[in-house]
C-alpha cells in the first residue's frame, strides 16, 4: 500500500440541501468528527452547497486556506459531480482533486434512523477524505463531435426534432420502419384541445421533411446495430425491400389498379383492419414518402411465382422490382434521438370488455379512423353491421390504471375520449355515456375543453366498467349492455348501448427491450425508457449522445411530445455546436514494467481496445477505444493495468475509510 | 365457542390493517368495479367499493351492522377484476361478513339449519353419517374404503357431502369411480368417517365450526397413508389447498378433471362412444375465477368424441355465479325474500341461449341449481344439466 | 480452522453489521439513487463504494474488505445482456462464481457474499437484497477479523517467545 505523497490538505463540506439531508443526517456532528481526521484542514456544513454562496465559500477555503484536495458531502453525483468538479477547477486546482459523498438519495432520503443515518454520513465522509488523498491529476479528454444526427423512428416526435436540426444546418438520418412516416398522429382525426384536424398540422410537416435538403428519409427501414460512444456513432440501417425502385416511382398508383386482385382483401394497417388493401398499397393518400409498396406476405407472386404480373406491366417507368433485396447503409452520426413511439394496449386484454367478441366494440384508434373522412368509410359513423349507432359508451381507462394490465395512466386517454365524444356526437347526434373512474385534464386550455364537452350533453358515469355483454332480452338490437356502478350515486346501473368505445391506454413497444440494449440505453420494467433525471435532465439518457422524444418515453400528449422533440434536438445541437465533448478521464492504461505479457486481458475487452505488442512483449490499450469499464483491471494478474479514477490505491483506500481501518497506515509501509 | 365469538368480535380496524391483504384496501380508487361486478351488487345497500370507503373512514362498527355482505355469494368476480388486486372475496369481505351474521339479530333459518346440520351430522343436508358411503353398493365398479381396508393407497378421493347425498351427485360419484377403474388408478374413499370438508361453514362465518371439521378431518387423514388427494367439489379443493394449509395439510389436493386430464393419453382410446352433443360449459368460481382453470374442463370435454363446444355469454373469468357459494346454496328463500333474481334462472337463461343440448359443469352444487331453474323456468326438456365427468363415463360405454 | 464462529457474539448488544457494497455505477448506484428519489427506507447497514462496472470488482477487493472488518460483501451488476459495457457483468459472474468458493472455503458463510443484478429502474430491489441481506448477516452475526486476526497474531507471539525461552534454555 503506497502512501499518499505531499502535503495533503483536505476541505470537507456538508451540505444540509434544505432539510432534505439535515433533517435526518446530524451534519454538524458529521463536521466535528471529520474536522479531527487527518489532513483535514477545513470542514464545514452549509445550507445549500450548490448555490452561489456555497461554491464561493468552497473556492475561497480553496484559495486561503491553500486546499489540494477538496470532498462534498451532498446529493448523488449523478446530479452535481459536474458543479463541484466545476468549482475546483475554478479556484485553481484540478477538478479531479475531487470526490463526492451520496448522502442525500443513498442515506438521509432512504433512513429512518437519524443516528444510523449520521454514522454512515461518518463512514463514509471518511472514506472519501481517504480517498481523495489518492486522487492525481487528470485531464479530460476532448472527442469531436461528428454534426450529424440520427432520429428513429417517424413519428411526430421524430418529424420535429428532424426538422429542427435540419433548420439549424445540420445533416439528419430519419429512420422509420413503416413504409410512410406520421406515425400514430396520421391516424387520428382531431387532435384536442383544439379539434383541429391531425393531417391538416402533420401532412405540411411530413412533406418538409421528405423535402428537406438535410435530411435523409429512410422509411421501410430498420437500425440493424449501433457502435461506437457519444459523438462518433457507426450505424448499420437495413432498408426493407418494398420492391419499388424508389427513384422511378412518381406516386401515380396505377399499379394499384392493375392488381390481378380486383378487390381489396387484405388486412388495412392503417386503417386498422377496418378496410382491406391489395398487396400492392399505399398506406394512406398522403403518406410520405408516395411510393408504393409490395407486401410479399400476401402478393401472389412471391407465393407461388405464378401471377401475371399486371403491376409490373402496367408501370410505364419500370419502377417495379420483384426481386428486390434489402440494402445495408453503414453512417456515421454524433448524436442519436430515440423516438420510437408506443403502442396502444390490445384491448382483449381485458376480456370483460368483449373486444374480439362483440363486433360493435371498437378501440378508440378504430373510432378515429371511422371518424376520418380519408378513413374506411370516409368519415361516416356507420358499424361493422352498417347501422348507424344511436347510443354510444366510451370506455375510460381500458388497460390503465389497473395492475392485472398496465399500472401507470396513459395521461391522454380521458381527453381523446372527451373529444371522441364531441366527434361522435358531431357525426350521430348519439348520446354519448363517458364512463370514467377519474377526469384528468391536466394541461392548458385542457379543463376547459372538459367543461365545454360537459356543455355539449355528453354524460358522465363515474365507475369503471364491470362487464359488457349483449341484452338477450332484446331479440330486435341485441345491444350491448354496459354494466358498472355510478360510484357517485351509488347504485349499480346497464346502459344499453349499440357501439362501445374502449379508450385503451399507451404501452411500451413490444420491441422497446430489443431497441434498448441496441442503443445501450435503460428502460423501466414495463418497457419505457429511462430519462437521465426525471427532472433534470428529461430527454438525457444515461448513454451520453443519446436522446429521448416521445412516448417512448413514457405516454404523453402531441404538445408535450412536440415540446420534448424540440428539447431533445437542441440537446443534440448544444453537443454538435460546441464541437468536441469532454469525456470522463476513467480509461485503463497498461504499466509496461509490471506486465508480464501473458495476454489475459486481451480477449476480456469488449472494445478491442487491448492489443498485444509483439515486440515488447506488453500489452498495449489504445485510450480512443477504451471506455472505462475496468473489467481488465480486474483481472490483470499482476496489477499491471490501472484505471484512472478507480485505481486500485483509491478503492482500498475507500474500503479502509468506510471501515475506520487506519493502522494500515502506520503498519505497513509498503506492499 | 361463545368465548371464540367474543374473541372474533374485537376485529378492529387494526386487525385489519394488520394483514398485508388488508393494508391493500387503502389504495382502493373507489371505482365502483367490485360493485358492478358483483351478481348480486344491485341488492346491496353497501356494496364492496362503499364497504371499503367505510372501513377507510373508521366506520367499522356501520360495516359491520349492515346485511349487504350476507349477498356475497363468494364468486371473486369483484377480485379478479379489481384494478388494484385488492382481496376482496379472499379476505375483506370474508371478514365482514363474519362479523355482520355475528351480528345478526337471527340468521336465516335455512342456513341456521344447514351449518347446525353439518356440526352435528357432517354434512349440511342432516342426513346420517353411517349412509354417506351408501352410493358405493350403487357402483359398477369396487370402490374401495379405507376404514375397511385401510392399505396404504395412491390416491384418496374426497367424495364431500353433495356427491355422497344428493341423487345427482351419486351420478357423478358413480361416473369418476369408472373413469379411476377404468384408467388403473389406485385410490380409495373415506367412507363413512368422511365429513364436510368444512369450506362453506367458513365462508359464510362460523370459523369455529369450520376449525371443528378441519380437526377432524384432519385427524381421519392422519390415520392413513395415501400420496395424493383428488376431489370433485371445488369448494373442498379450495378448503384444502388454502384453509387446512395453514393446520399442516401436507398434500396438494387436485380436482377430478385435473386429475383425469394428466391421463388424457390414457384416457383418449377409452372414449369410444360419439356423443353428439353441443355442450356448453359453466365455470365454477372456485375452479375458475380463484384457481384459474379454465382451460382443463374445456379440454377434456373436448377429448370426447363427437361433442361441440358452444359459449355462454358470460364465460371464463367473466363467468356468473350459481348463486350456491358463500352459504348462497341455503339462502335462496332469504334472497327470495329480498326480491332477488336466482343467479341459477340468469345462467340458465343464459346456456338456453347458446342452443347446446348439455349444460357441463364441474362442482357438485351446480347440478341441483340449474336443474331447479330449469324445472321452475320451464325448460327441463330442452337442455340437460351434467357434470363433465358424467360425459366423460357416457363416452366410455360401447 | 473456520473463520466465521461466532455463535457467542451474535447476540453482541446494539451491534449492527457493515456491508461493503460495490455498485456499478449504470444500473445498481442509479437504481439506488431511485430509491433515495421514490423515499424507499431500507436498513442503513450498507456502504456503497461506486465503480463503472461490476466486471472492475477484484477479488481482492472483496478480500480486503472482509480482512479489515466487513460483515458482508454485496456487489450490484446490470442483468444479464444489459451491461453498459457488453459483458462487463457475465465477467464478474464468472470470476464471482468461483470466488465464491474460495471464501466459502475459507470458512467465510456464504450469505456474507452477495451478487446480485439491478437494474437502474429496480428501486424496491435495492431494499429488498440489502434489508434480506442485513437480515442474514445480522443471524450470522459479527464476523470482526481484524480482531481475530490480532489474537492469532497475539498467540503466535505468545508462541514464539515460548519457542525463544525454551531456546534461550537450551543455550543457558
Amino acid at each position: 500500500m503506497s502512501k499518499t505523497t505531499g502535503n495533503t490538505r483536505t476541505g470537507f463540506y456538508i451540505c444540509h440541501c434544505g432539510t432534505n439531508i439535515a433533517g435526518t443526517v446530524d451534519v454538524e456532528k458529521v463536521v466535528d468528527y471529520v474536522s479531527k481526521l487527518p489532513n483535514v484542514v477545513v470542514a464545514k456544513h452549509y445550507k445549500y452547497m450548490c448555490s452561489d454562496p456555497g461554491q464561493e465559500m468552497i473556492q475561497k477555503d480553496i484559495r486561503d486556506q491553500n486546499l489540494n484536495r477538496l470532498v462534498v458531502a451532498a446529493c448523488s453525483p449523478f446530479l452535481h459531480e459536474r458543479t463541484f468538479r466545476n468549482v475546483a477547477s475554478q479556484a485553481g486546482l484540478n477538478q479531479f482533486f475531487f470526490q463526492m459523498v451520496n448522502t442525500r438519495e443513498q442515506n438521509a432520503w432512504v433512513h429512518l434512523d437519524a443516528l444510523a443515518s449520521t454514522e454512515k454520513a461518518i463512514d463514509l465522509a471518511r472514506s472519501a477524505i481517504f480517498r481523495v488523498a489518492f486522487h492525481k491529476p487528470l485531464e479530460q479528454k476532448k472527442v469531436p463531435i461528428h454534426p450529424g444526427v440520427l432520429v428513429v423512428g417517424g413519428g411526430i416526435a421524430g418529424i420535429h426534432a428532424s426538422l429542427t436540426l435540419a433548420n439549424a444546418g445540420k445533416k439528419v438520418f430519419l429512420v422509420e420502419r413503416e413504409p410512410t412516416i406520421g406515425g400514430h398522429m396520421a391516424m387520428f382525426d382531431k387532435t384536442f384541445p383544439t379539434l383541429d384536424c391531425a393531417a391538416c398540422i402533420l401532412t405540411p410537416k411530413m412533406s418538409s421533411v421528405k423535402n428537406h435538403p438535410n435530411i435523409t428519409m429512410w422509411t421501410y427501414s430498420e437500425i440493424e446495430s449501433v457502435d461506437g460512444y457519444v459523438g462518433n456513432f457507426k450505424v448499420n440501417v437495413k432498408k426493407k425491400p418494398r420492391y419499388i425502385i424508389e427513384d422511378l416511382c412518381v406516386g401515380c398508383l396505377d399499379c394499384i389498379d392493375a392488381c390481378v386482385y380486383k378487390e381489396p382483401r387484405f388486412f388495412d394497417e392503417f386503417n386498422q383492419g377496418l378496410s382491406k388493401r391489395k398487396p400492392v398499397y399505399i398506406p394512406f393518400p398522403q403518406a410520405t414518402p408516395q411510393l408504393v409498396v409490395i407486401d410479399p406476405e400476401t402478393c401472389i407472386d412471391f407465393k407461388s411465382n405464378k401471377c401475371k404480373k399486371t403491376c409490373v406491366d402496367v408501370c410505364e417507368r419500370k419502377a417495379i422490382d420483384l426481386n428486390q433485396q434489402p440494402e445495408h447503409k453503414e453512417i456515421e452520426v454524433g448524436t442519436i434521438i430515440v423516438a420510437t413511439g408506443f403502442k396502444p394496449f390490445d384491448a382483449s386484454g381485458v376480456p370483460y370488455y368483449g373486444y374480439g367478441v362483440y363486433p360493435n366494440v371498437y378501440t378508440a384508434l378504430e373510432v378515429e379512423r371511422l371518424i376520418n373522412a380519408s378513413g374506411p368509410t370516409s368519415g361516416e359513423v356507420v358499424m361493422r353491421d352498417g347501422s348507424r349507432p344511436e347510443k354510444i359508451a366510451i370506455i375510460h381507462c381500458v388497460g390503465s390504471r389497473d395492475k392485472n394490465t398496465n399500472l401507470w395512466c396513459s395521461r391522454v386517454c380521458c381527453l381523446y375520449s372527451l373529444k371522441l365524444a364531441h366527434l361522435l356526437k358531431e357525426h350521430t347526434h348519439a348520446d354519448i355515456y363517458n364512463f370514467y373512474i377519474d377526469i384528468r385534464t391536466p394541461g392548458k386550455m385542457m379543463e376547459e375543453f372538459y367543461y365545454r364537452m360537459a356543455e355539449e350533453g355528453t354524460k358522465f358515469i363515474r365507475g369503471r366498467v364491470a362487464d359488457i355483454y349483449p341484452d338477450l332480452t332484446d331479440e330486435v338490437h341485441r345491444r350491448l349492455i354496459v354494466k358498472a356502478e355510478d360510484t357517485l350515486i351509488s347504485e349499480i346501473i346497464k346502459v344499453p348501448v349499440d357501439m362501445v368505445v374502449l379508450s385503451t391506454g399507451l404501452e411500451p413497444r413490444a420491441d422497446a427491450n430489443d431497441v434498448r440494449r441496441m442503443f445501450n440505453i435503460t428502460c423501466s420494467t414495463e418497457g419505457f425508457f429511462i430519462e437521465r433525471h426525471p427532472k433534470l435532465a428529461p430527454v438525457n439518457t444515461f448513454t451520453d449522445g443519446i436522446f429521448l422524444a416521445g412516448c417512448c418515453q413514457g405516454p404523453k400528449d402531441i404538445p408535450d411530445t412536440v415540446a420534448q422533440a424540440g428539447a431533445a434536438a437542441a440537446e443534440a445541437l448544444a453537443l454538435i455546436d460546441s464541437g468536441f465533448i469532454e469525456l470522463e478521464p476513467n480509461t485503463a492504461f497498461v504499466v509496461e514494467v509490471d506486465c508480464s505479457g501473458c495476454k489475459s486481458c486481451v480477449p476480456l475487452c469488449p472494445y478491442s481496445a487491448i492489443s498485444y505488442q509483439e515486440d515488447k512483449k506488453k500489452a498495449y490499450i489504445n485510450e480512443a477505444l477504451c471506455k472505462g469499464c475496468g473489467t481488465c483491471v480486474a483481472s490483470c494478474p499482476s496489477g499491471s493495468i490501472k484505471q484512472n479514477l478507480f485505481e486500485d490505491e483509491e478503492i482500498y483506500s475507500e474500503i479502509d475509510g468506510i471501515l475506520n481501518y487506519t493502522n494500515i497506515y502506520e503498519v505497513s509501509e509498503c506492499c | 365457542m361463545a368465548t371464540d365469538i367474543e374473541g372474533i368480535k374485537s376485529v378492529t380496524l387494526e386487525t385489519i390493517y394488520d394483514t398485508p391483504e388488508g393494508k391493500l384496501i387503502q389504495s382502493c380508487i373507489q371505482c365502483g368495479t367490485c360493485a358492478g361486478a358483483c351478481p348480486h351488487g344491485e341488492y346491496m345497500d353497501y356494496p364492496p367499493r362503499r364497504i371499503i370507503k367505510m372501513l377507510q373512514h373508521g366506520l367499522i362498527e356501520k360495516v359491520f351492522e349492515t346485511d349487504s355482505m350476507l349477498k356475497c355469494v363468494n364468486c371473486y368476480a369483484c377480485m379478479v377484476k379489481c384494478p388494484r388486486e385488492i382481496h376482496l372475496t379472499e379476505v375483506i369481505l370474508q371478514l365482514v361478513k363474519e362479523q355482520t351474521i355475528i351480528r345478526l339479530p337471527a340468521v336465516p333459518p335455512e342456513l341456521q339449519k344447514a351449518l347446525e346440520n353439518n356440526y352435528r351430522y357432517g354434512n349440511p343436508m342432516g342426513e346420517s353419517g353411517r349412509k354417506r358411503a351408501n352410493w358405493v353398493t350403487t357402483s359398477s365398479v369396487p370402490v374401495r374404503i379405507l376404514s375397511q381396508n385401510p392399505e396404504p393407497v395412491d390416491v384418496l378421493w374426497f367424495v364431500e357431502s353433495y356427491p355422497s347425498y344428493h341423487p345427482r351427485g351419486q351420478d357423478t360419484c358413480r361416473a369418476l369411480a369408472k373413469i379411476l377403474n377404468a384408467l388403473e388408478i389406485d385410490f380409495a374413499i373415506l367412507g363413512n368417517e368422511e365429513k364436510s370438508a368444512g369450506e362453506c361453514g367458513m365462508l359464510s362465518y362460523e370459523s369455529g365450526l369450520a376449525e371443528a371439521l378441519v380437526d377432524y378431518n384432519m385427524s381421519v387423514f392422519a390415520k392413513y397413508k395415501f400420496n395424493k388427494m383428488i376431489t370433485t367439489d371445488p369448494h373442498a379443493l379450495d378448503a384444502f389447498n388454502y384453509r387446512y394449509k395453514l393446520y399442516d395439510f401436507g398434500y396438494e389436493a387436485q380436482h377430478a378433471i385435473l386429475f383425469i386430464m394428466q391421463y388424457h393419453d390414457r384416457l383418449k382410446p377409452l372414449l369410444k362412444k360419439t356423443l353428439g352433443y353441443s355442450v356448453t360449459y359453466h365455470d365454477s368460481c372456485c375452479l375458475g375465477r380463484h384457481n384459474k382453470f379454465y382451460d382443463e374442463p374445456r379440454q377434456l370435454l373436448q377429448l370426447i368424441p363427437g361433442i361441440k363446444l358452444v359459449e355462454m355469454v358470460h364465460n371464463r373469468l367473466n363467468s356468473i355465479c350459481c348463486g350456491g357459494g358463500g352459504g348462497g346454496m341455503w339462502l335462496d328463500t332469504y334472497f327470495k325474500s329480498q326480491n332477488m333474481e336466482r343467479l341459477s334462472d340468469i345462467r340458465v337463461k343464459e346456456a338456453i341461449e347458446t342452443g347446446a343440448d348439455i349444460l357441463a359443469v364441474a362442482c357438485p352444487y351446480e347440478i341441483p341449481r340449474f336443474e331447479d331453474a330449469l324445472k321452475v323456468a320451464g325448460y327441463d326438456k330442452k337442455i340437460a344439466v351434467k357434470d363433465i365427468v358424467e360425459l366423460v363415463s357416457e363416452s366410455m360405454e360401447d | 480452522m473456520l473463520l466465521d464462529e461466532n455463535k457467542s457474539q451474535s447476540g453482541s448488544q446494539g451491534w449492527q453489521p457493515k456491508i461493503i457494497a460495490f455498485f456499478c455505477n449504470w444500473c445498481t448506484y442509479t437504481a439506488a439513487d431511485l430509491a433515495g428519489v421514490s423515499r424507499i427506507k431500507h436498513a442503513p447497514n450498507a456502504r456503497v463504494i461506486r465503480v463503472m462496472c461490476s466486471g472492475r470488482v477484484d477479488p481482492q477487493f472483496i478480500l480486503d474488505s472482509f480482512a479489515k472488518g466487513a460483515d458482508g460483501v454485496l456487489v450490484g451488476g446490470c442483468h444479464p445482456g444489459d451491461c453498459h459495457y457488453q459483458e462487463g457483468n457475465y465477467k464478474c459472474l464468472r470470476r464471482f462464481q468461483l470466488f465464491k468458493r474460495v471464501v466459502e472455503s475459507f470458512g467465510i458463510n456464504k450469505d456474507r457474499l452477495r451478487l446480485e443484478w439491478i437494474s437502474a429502474s429496480e428501486g424496491d430491489k435495492v431494499r429488498l437484497v440489502i434489508n434480506d441481506m442485513v437480515a442474514k448477516v445480522k443471524a450470522l452475526g459479527p464476523l470482526s477479523l481484524p480482531k481475530k486476526f490480532s489474537e492469532w497474531d497475539k498467540e503466535m507471539n505468545i508462541i514464539e517467545e515460548k519457542i525463544a525461552g525454551k531456546e534461550e534454555a537450551v543455550h543457558a
